[in-house]
């Protein structure tokens, strides 16, 4: 990879994109041979890595939005990498196909003979059924194509020359933009995720995997940055000053994960109905307890006490191994959160899980790659750029 | 700079301000004879907490049967009282702990203001739970205090957890602002005329001398201390919404309840500052430093806690249809069409339409809207835990202990004496205090830049 500083373009992109894109369709061919080996493990691992990325790329939806809304200057620099994770979300409607083909294998709701003998199930079958699950997917993705592209191309337009209603547009978009967000990721976890288990209901459930979505997104961001910086790219733009910022944004979400996290077992836990405790239960009285154990203290514990001092959130190598860290820990995160619904005597991890993974991983960063190399790496046309640049911590 | 200068952002002083005038100005309000204006306020405060006493004293004498609590509905106004008077606190620490760590320099003109306000409504809600136990001469067995009768408190109780997050949260709320008014302190014993004065602020400004090596402890103290509050804006209301979301009780038992109620508080805290600066800018001629900008930030918050709010509301209403459980959706149900609709649509009007007005700019700026919506909101929320304690407890799992709770003068007559305590020790505080953090304003000035003189400024 070449980069030219003034323009802050790639200028060769070199050979990554093509590495990614091979990495990608032979993970997705091993996993159409997966398909035919063990479907039931191919969509419930296939929904797990769909749900990893498409988080991260969700995440950036939110990132660039909450940057725009606060007014916020110190992330101007960032802002063209959360834009372009952004507009990968709408490109995952082409992973979510197949999940159409999984009914019958993922959604216990899906089985007819399975709803008549529930009432349960039947009483929520005006929500849960087929037709109404698939507009709802729709709908989620017009939403998230449609705001990603105003915000998109409303920020290349900028590029060529700042005014200042490009800006506000952008400020406009976002604002009704949350709201729109914030029910769709929500729902989105309701349907994909925890309806897996359509007994169970958790008030908080919205707001929990937005959280993990969150805090994998500013992992995947940092440890970009710092790739680039190996290359030395963008090194004098974004500074030390912003890698700690971004090491206190984790810190910073990584608790408020731990607090969704805790809320929604506390209470549970404390209250200790059947019908509630069971999605608990499946995941502790087995061999799932070691996943349990391992979120506890890999995606909270020992972030938390890393991610403290000043010191790792300034040092590019901790921090590039703490942004690994706590991507994996995301990935683990939703496992635990899908995998329990077919494996429900114990941790059972599968070659499947590693090709889905890889398959949609390396079209998404194929398509990442494309996005980066196609326009400068910051928003150039932004007025407060230089401001951004110089900005210091105190 | 040159270039950007369209881009600069508003002063966040208006006026022409100098180190000197903010000096000026703050100090004088303590300094110089109260306006008759504060005399009608404080007797009027004091009056209401003289109610405030009566009523408690005659409450110990005869017992919580004054109140109209029955027998499906245990917990009445006073818990009401208490959740909502710690929830207002929370805008205080908000304020002068988070957005201090996300370097919101705006918020050096409220935030001595906020912390005040979050004192007193803690000591307001404190009061509650501990007048409710019924022998308040025994009070002290919240605590956990070795004793030979080998008597603990329950551990494993929301309460005690209530016991020990509130009273953290008043020490560290307390040790924070008062951390920060050391150098205005200095400021006051420095101008201070009368001996006695002179001696007082020389105590509390704990011989403060503004010297470089100070200053450096002191920022790097305030710096921790915002660390340390940050937490708590988010513990304590989590540890209050256990009290309710532990129980298996339909309306109650919902996991979203902790950073719903964090929310909610937030919301609400802001309301009451926003009630508070409107008024007192404009009794103390304070619009040049609590400018306009200041109150439309405020308003933006509520906008979007007011939202956040409004999510919590629907995703219970959702889950409850969702998870099929017939207690749960009726719960719901009944608190929307049952005995206590009307309280529950007060709550969403005031908590989830009100604040929609903030989305326009001329509302945002106007002090007459704000000051009617934040007072709507306030109003909002205390029906917002009045439709939690009370539509549940009212008609629970048997219909043959369902009753109507409704409250007697005594219930009133404490609430209404609560305010009395609050406006009194705040009034106490606008007259004898600092109410406006001048060293940090100072700060946000223009003059405190190192460059002022070399860019052409004038001598503050």
């Amino acid at each position: 990879m070449k980069f030219d500083n003034d323009t802050y373009r790639i200028t060769e992109p070199g050979r990554f994109g093509a590495i990614a894109l091979m990495v990608g369709v032979a993970g997705l061919a091993l996993s159409l041979v997966a398909y035919f080996v063990d479907s039931e493990q191919f969509f419930h691992s296939y929904l797990v890595a769909f749900f990893f990325w498409i988080s991260i790329a969700l995440g950036g939806l939110f990132f660039t939005m909450l940057h725009h809304l606060v007014g916020a200057k110190w992330s101007v620099v960032l802002r063209r990498l959360s834009e372009n994770l952004m507009t990968a979300a709408p490109l995952m409607i082409i992973f979510f196909i197949p999940i159409l083909f999984g009914f019958h294998e993922l959604y216990h709701w899906s089985h007819d003979d399975a709803v008549a003998p529930d009432s349960l199930l039947q009483g929520k079958s005006g929500y849960l059924n087929v037709p109404f699950f698939v507009i709802r997917a729709l709908f989620y993705f017009v939403i998230w194509a449609a705001l990603s592209r105003i915000l998109f191309r409303t920020s290349a337009a900028q590029d060529a020359g700042h005014n200042d209603s490009l800006l506000r547009k952008m400020r406009v978009t976002s604002a009704p933009g949350m709201i729109l967000f914030a029910l769709t990721i929500t729902f989105a976890a309701f349907d994909w995720l925890m309806s897996l288990d359509p007994h169970w209901y958790s008030t908080i459930f919205g707001v929990y995997v937005f959280s993990g979505a969150l805090v994998a997104m500013l992992a995947f961001m940092t440890f970009v940055i710092l790739r680039l910086r190996a290359m030395a790219a963008l090194t004098g733009t974004i500074t030390e000053e912003h890698y700690h910022d971004l090491g206190k944004l984790m810190f910073g979400f990584i608790i408020f994960w731990g607090y969704m996290a805790f809320s929604q077992y506390f209470l549970i836990w404390y209250g200790n109905i059947p019908e509630e405790t069971i999605w608990f239960l499946h995941r502790w009285d087995t061999s799932w307890k070691i996943v349990s154990l391992i979120l506890v203290f890999g995606h909270f514990v020992i972030p938390f006490f890393v991610l403290f001092p000043r010191g790792p959130k300034r040092n590019p190598a901790i921090l590039k191994f703490m942004a690994i860290w706590i991507l994996f820990m995301h990935l683990i995160d939703l496992h635990w959160i899908v995998l329990p619904n077919l494996h429900q005597h114990g941790l059972h991890p599968s070659w499947i899980d590693l090709t889905t993974l890889a398959g949609i991983g390396g079209v998404f960063l194929w398509f990442f790659w494309r996005r980066m190399a196609s326009r400068p790496l910051v928003p150039v046309g932004d007025p407060h750029l230089e401001e951004s640049k110089k900005f210091v911590n105190y | 700079m040159s270039g950007e200068t369209a881009h600069i952002e508003p002063p966040l002083a208006g006026g022409v301000q100098t180190l000197g005038s903010i000096t000026e100005k703050i100090s004088s309000i303590a300094e110089r004879k109260a306006p008759r204006l504060w005399y009608l306020a404080f007797g009027a405060a004091f009056s209401l907490l003289l109610v405030l006493i009566g009523s408690i004293g005659y409450l110990v004498f005869e017992g919580v049967g004054i109140w109209g609590l029955n027998n499906p509905v245990g917990w009445g106004w006073a818990i009401i009282n208490f959740v909502w008077w710690v929830g207002i606190g929370h805008a205080g620490t908000l304020i002068s702990a988070i957005l201090f760590l996300l370097r919101q320099r705006w918020r050096t003109s409220i935030n001595r203001f906020a912390e005040a306000m979050t004192l007193f409504a803690v000591c307001c809600a404190l009061i509650f739970p501990a007048i409710h136990v019924g022998r308040i001469w025994v009070v002290y067995w919240m605590f956990p205090i070795p004793n030979q009768m080998a008597m603990w408190p329950n551990f494993r109780s929301p309460l005690l957890w209530d016991v020990f997050a509130v009273s953290t949260y008043f020490t560290a709320s307390l040790l924070f602002w008062f951390t920060g008014l050391i150098p205005d302190l200095a400021t006051f014993r420095d101008r201070a005329e009368a001996r006695i004065k002179k001696i007082i602020f020389g105590v509390l400004a704990l011989g403060w001398r503004g010297g470089n090596r100070q200053w450096k402890h002191y920022e790097l103290a305030y710096l921790l201390l915002a660390g340390i509050s940050t937490p708590l804006v988010l513990s304590v209301h989590s540890v209050v919404s256990t009290d309710f979301a532990v129980s298996i009780l339909p309306g109650w038992h919902t996991t979203i309840f902790p950073p719903y109620f964090v929310a909610g508080a937030i919301f609400s805290g802001f309301a009451m500052v926003v009630t508070l600066t409107t008024i007192a800018r404009k009794i103390f001629g304070l619009q040049d430093i609590i400018t306009i900008n200041h109150m439309e930030k405020m308003n933006k918050v509520m906008l979007l806690t007011g939202m956040m709010v409004g999510y919590a509301y629907s995703m219970e209403f959702f889950i409850a249809w969702y998870s099929g459980n017939i207690y749960e959706q009726f719960a719901f149900i009944n608190r929307a069409f049952g005995q206590y609709a009307w309280a529950y649509w007060i709550m969403i009007s005031c908590n989830v339409f009100v604040p929609q007005l903030f989305w326009f700019k001329k509302l945002r700026r106007s002090i007459p809207v704000m000051f009617t919506a934040s007072i709507l909101i306030n109003i909002g929320m205390w029906f917002e835990r009045f439709v939690i304690v009370v539509s549940s407890l009212a008609q629970d799992f048997l219909p043959a202990n369902w009753d109507y709770y409704s409250p007697t003068i005594w219930d009133i007559s404490t609430f209404v004496g609560s305010f009395g305590l609050f406006f009194t020790l705040f009034l106490l505080f606008i007259r004898f205090l600092p109410m406006i953090s001048m060293a940090e304003v100072k700060g946000v000035l223009p003059q405190a830049d190192v460059h002022y003189h070399e860019a052409g400024g004038e001598r503050g």
